[in-house]
């Protein structure tokens, strides 16, 4: 904010009439942004503004490829050489992206360049409306430089204005003949896209504006933390009191965003931002912000999260092999590119693949992508997504910079129930390429569950001896013990309670098992309780009582000694000859004297 | 120690040390067979054990450790029941491993449950004295617990397990063992070697390859010492050792050689005679 102020307080010396400026008499003026947004040409239905749903897909290699893919048809349309450079705008029948050094156009019927326009200075960002480009681009020295918001026809690429500004730009939306330029990360400027005319400014109290953009029925801007409906309540300038959304994302997705950063100039082009993105959809009117189908959608690399409107997953979407490059909610549908050409369809609501295709690329990784392809909505309905194969597929993607989302996809797994989940969980732990602290979030995860139906899975797991001959070796074993332990308050099915108990005394007599470990499985038989589980833990704590190894153990002394006090009278009897006789562990004998005075 | 086993004798009824409790305590055990034969044997005299079994349930450990060594030469019942008391209600690992394996000296069924407790024990030691004790049991439960303790994570509890299964003959181990062997583990080539017939000599030697070169040739080494070992299989083992590369093979045959008389004359040392010499003047595996 700081940064605005000092450049607000150099700007106000500038003067002149300069559309961009610090002061404006129609800054935040209700009727005049009603008036301005009503001259926008609007469709009646979503509709791509090309009229049909496609994808303007970016290829690597020498040269780039544009291609643009019929997303109904599941076929490109067109496929060029060109050398691309920034995000693809979307006009009437034109494409306009930089490429090189230009500003090119292109027809949208064949890929044909239409006209060219050398960039002077750096690009900022374009964008596109039914008949003109805009565009904006920086000049100058870093020193003193200045931006220019510049309009140009469609058909012709003649400059139609050019409007200067000393504070900075941020890339352009456009929509129906209104385009809008955040400005200062303050303001966001609306203009008459014919005349250059500024009809109208939003300034922002209390947040920045880093972005505008647009649908088919609303125009929208906003920063990192919210979305704001460009309608007239925006004109209040504050959040509280514009039609404002603000999605409830899990900490651990925070990197996502609504749009791309306007100011940012990595983001003026396709980039690694475009693979973290929250992908969403609101009601175009109405009073109050309503996220349409009860949620958003996180695209994450390879994985797309939906999140109901607390932030819980809902469903989950795991890419197979490559990363997802971009992405775009449509209204019906949640489509999307791969690396590898691949594009996708997700229902919103349920996660399931409703269109599936593949580009040819020709080899080529896909760089970027836009879609053009508001209320698209493929034929397909599609089976909703195993949403734990895919929260597995996430928590065991060895990809280091994905720890984050790790652990929310464990975190979500724990809350679902089922065998295979538990397995899964376990599954993890035994994984040696697992990371330490992935496991100290599952292990948390484990006990938590409290799902009869994992009961199986755990005493499987129990169930493992450590043997150099199998190479094999219980995982966990204490927070399997928890696990089973804090299913004892739930109705069992009697021969798996048995197990249980049978599982836990194996691991009891185990001399693998750790000390911590051990802790955690005399808990676990002194909840599951019964004749079964009792005797094992007599037999324990007079057999190691005389270990000083033992001794030194205070909290599996006090666990063993605790639940064989708990088990009945006889069991006292014995405590109490553990506390007198003279080849106890000194340590032993007095908490079982404290105990037995307790 | 009378009052402690009345006290304890409904609870210890119930835990899985308890079979053999119960079965003490319901009535004094008869000595068991292979206690009488030792007893009828034994040159030292039995006698009376109370001051040593009070020794095994006392506070100083060091004692109790003596007391359990002495009552493993009494072959009396009343000693043998004093070792299988104390183990049952629990003696400090110095004193239990010595306990076990006096124990194991005359062997009663009985003695297994509570075998099989320490038999899991976390004090190394302990582990490996009730592991190798269970040899000495001709029981299903004994040997399922020996032929498991060959996978224990401790050598010394692995080779425990591998005397114990040589010890009981158990043929059940010979797989796990020649998992030991494909190891390198040696635990392996003792018990081996002790349970090997020609057969088994066969399929020890055609883990060459699998198995690290020395201690296939200590292995086969082992049998060729054996008096027992049939002539024939004899010289197939020597074969099969010279195919092994390496010093330990030239050694296994030269102990052969040296632990085995000249006369009469064996094809088996004839054979191993050759094929050291060849070695020595430089030939290698054959």
């Amino acid at each position: 904010m700081k940064k605005i102020v000092l450049l607000a307080a150099l700007l106000a010396g500038c003067g002149g009439k300069a559309v961009f400026g610090l002061s404006s008499s129609n800054d935040n003026d209700p009727q005049a942004l009603a008036k301005a947004l009503d001259l926008r040409q609007m469709s009646a239905a979503p509709k791509p503004i090309g009229g049909s749903a496609r994808a303007y897909v970016v290829t690597s290699g020498k040269p780039r490829h544009l291609i643009a893919f019929d997303l109904a048809g599941e076929k490109a349309a067109w496929n060029v050489a060109a050398d691309v450079q920034s995000r693809v705008a979307v006009g009437g029948d034109f494409v306009v992206a930089r490429e090189g050094t230009d500003l090119v156009a292109r027809s949208a019927s064949d890929g044909a360049v239409r006209w060219k326009m050398p960039i002077d200075g750096q690009f900022v960002g374009a964008a596109a409306d039914d008949k003109r480009a805009y565009v904006v681009t920086q000049t100058g020295t870093d020193q003193k430089p200045t931006w220019y918001l510049i309009a140009l026809d469609g058909g012709s690429g003649k400059q139609l204005w050019r409007t200067p500004s000393t504070g900075q730009l941020g890339a352009p939306a456009a929509q129906g003949g209104l385009v809008m330029a955040p400005f200062l990360t303050q303001w966001l400027s609306i203009l008459d896209g014919a005349t250059g005319a500024q009809l109208t400014r939003v300034r922002s109290t209390d947040d920045e504006i880093t972005f505008a953009m647009t649908t088919s029925d609303a125009a929208w801007f906003g920063s990192k933390r919210s979305v704001v409906r460009l309608d007239e309540k925006a004109a209040t300038g504050a959040r509280g009191t514009s039609t404002t959304g603000m999605a409830k994302i899990p900490a651990q997705l925070e990197k996502a965003t609504y749009a791309p950063d306007g100011f940012d100039a990595v983001q003026a082009g396709y980039s690694a931002s475009d693979r973290v993105r929250i992908l969403w959809r609101a009601d175009a009117k109405g009073d109050a912000w309503k996220w349409q189908g009860g949620g958003v959608a996180v695209h994450y690399f390879r994985y797309v999260l939906g999140l109901d409107e607390s932030g819980a997953v809902r469903w989950a979407y795991s890419h197979p092999k490559v990363e997802l490059v971009a992405s775009a909610h449509t209204g019906a549908a949640i489509a999307a590119v791969s690396a590898g050409g691949e594009v996708i369809a997700l229902d919103p609501a349920t996660g399931a693949v409703r269109a599936h295709a593949q580009l040819d690329t020709g080899g080529a990784p896909v760089i970027g992508a836009t879609f053009d392809a508001d209320g698209w909505s493929p034929s397909g309905a599609g089976e909703p997504p195993s949403t734990v194969q895919a929260l597995v597929a996430i928590a065991r993607d060895r990809d280091a910079r994905f720890e984050g989302v790790k652990e929310l996809a464990v975190g979500t797994l724990a809350k679902l129930p089922g065998e295979q989940v538990t397995r899964d969980l376990l599954a993890m732990l035994a994984d040696e390429r697992t990371s330490a602290k992935l496991k100290e979030t599952v292990i948390g995860v484990l006990a938590s569950r409290d799902d009869p139906a994992g009961l199986p899975a755990l005493i499987e797991a129990l169930g493992v001896k450590s043997d150099v001959i199998a190479g094999t070796e219980p995982i966990a074993v204490g927070a399997v013990a928890r696990a089973v332990g804090a299913l004892a308050k739930q109705p069992l099915d009697e021969k798996q309670k048995a197990a249980a108990v049978d599982a836990l005394i194996g691991q009891l007599r185990a001399p693998s098992t750790s000390v911590g470990d051990a802790v955690d499985v005399v808990h676990a038989l002194a909840a599951l309780g019964g004749a079964a589980a009792k005797a094992p833990l007599r037999t324990y704590l007079l057999v190691y009582r005389t270990d000083a190894e033992f001794a030194k153990a205070d909290a599996l002394v006090a666990a063993t000694v605790d639940a064989t006090l708990a088990a009945g009278a006889d069991d006292r009897e014995l405590v109490r000859f553990v506390a007198d006789d003279a080849r106890t562990q000194p340590a032993v004998a007095d908490y079982a004297k404290k105990a037995l005075a307790r | 120690m009378r009052i402690v086993r009345v006290v304890l004798g409904a609870a210890l009824a119930a835990g899985f040390v308890a079979p053999a409790m119960a079965q003490a305590k319901a009535k004094p055990p008869a000595p068991p067979a292979a206690a009488k034969d030792a007893a009828a044997k034994s040159k030292v005299k039995p006698g009376p054990v109370g001051p040593l079994a009070a020794a095994l349930v006392g506070g100083d450990v060091d004692a109790a450790a003596k007391a359990a060594a002495s009552l493993g030469d009494d072959p009396s019942p009343a000693a043998h029941e004093a070792l299988l008391d104390a183990l049952s209600t629990g003696l400090a690992p110095k004193a239990a491993a010595p306990a076990l394996e006096s124990l194991a000296k005359h062997p009663a069924p009985a003695d297994v449950a509570v075998l099989l407790v320490y038999a899991g024990h976390r004090d190394d030691d302990v582990r490996a004295a009730a592991v190798a004790a269970l040899g000495a049991y001709p029981d299903p439960l004994a040997k399922k617990a020996g032929v498991a303790a060959l996978g224990d994570d401790t050598e010394k509890v692995r080779a425990a397990a591998a005397s114990a299964v040589a010890k009981g003959k158990w043929r059940e181990g010979v797989d796990r063992l020649m998992a030991l062997l494909d190891k390198g583990d040696a635990a392996a080539p003792p018990a081996l070697a002790a349970l090997a017939d020609a057969d088994l000599a066969h399929s020890i030697a055609e883990h060459l390859g699998n198995a690290p070169a020395a201690t296939l040739a200590v292995t086969l080494g082992m049998i060729l010492k054996r008096a027992d070992f049939p002539e024939p299989a004899k010289l197939e083992v020597v074969r099969a050792i010279a195919k092994i590369p390496g010093a330990e093979a030239t050694g296994a045959l030269t102990d052969y050689l040296e632990a085995t008389p000249e006369k009469p004359p064996r094809k088996s040392r004839a054979e191993a005679e050759k094929i050291v010499e060849a070695r020595l003047a430089g030939g290698g595996a054959q």
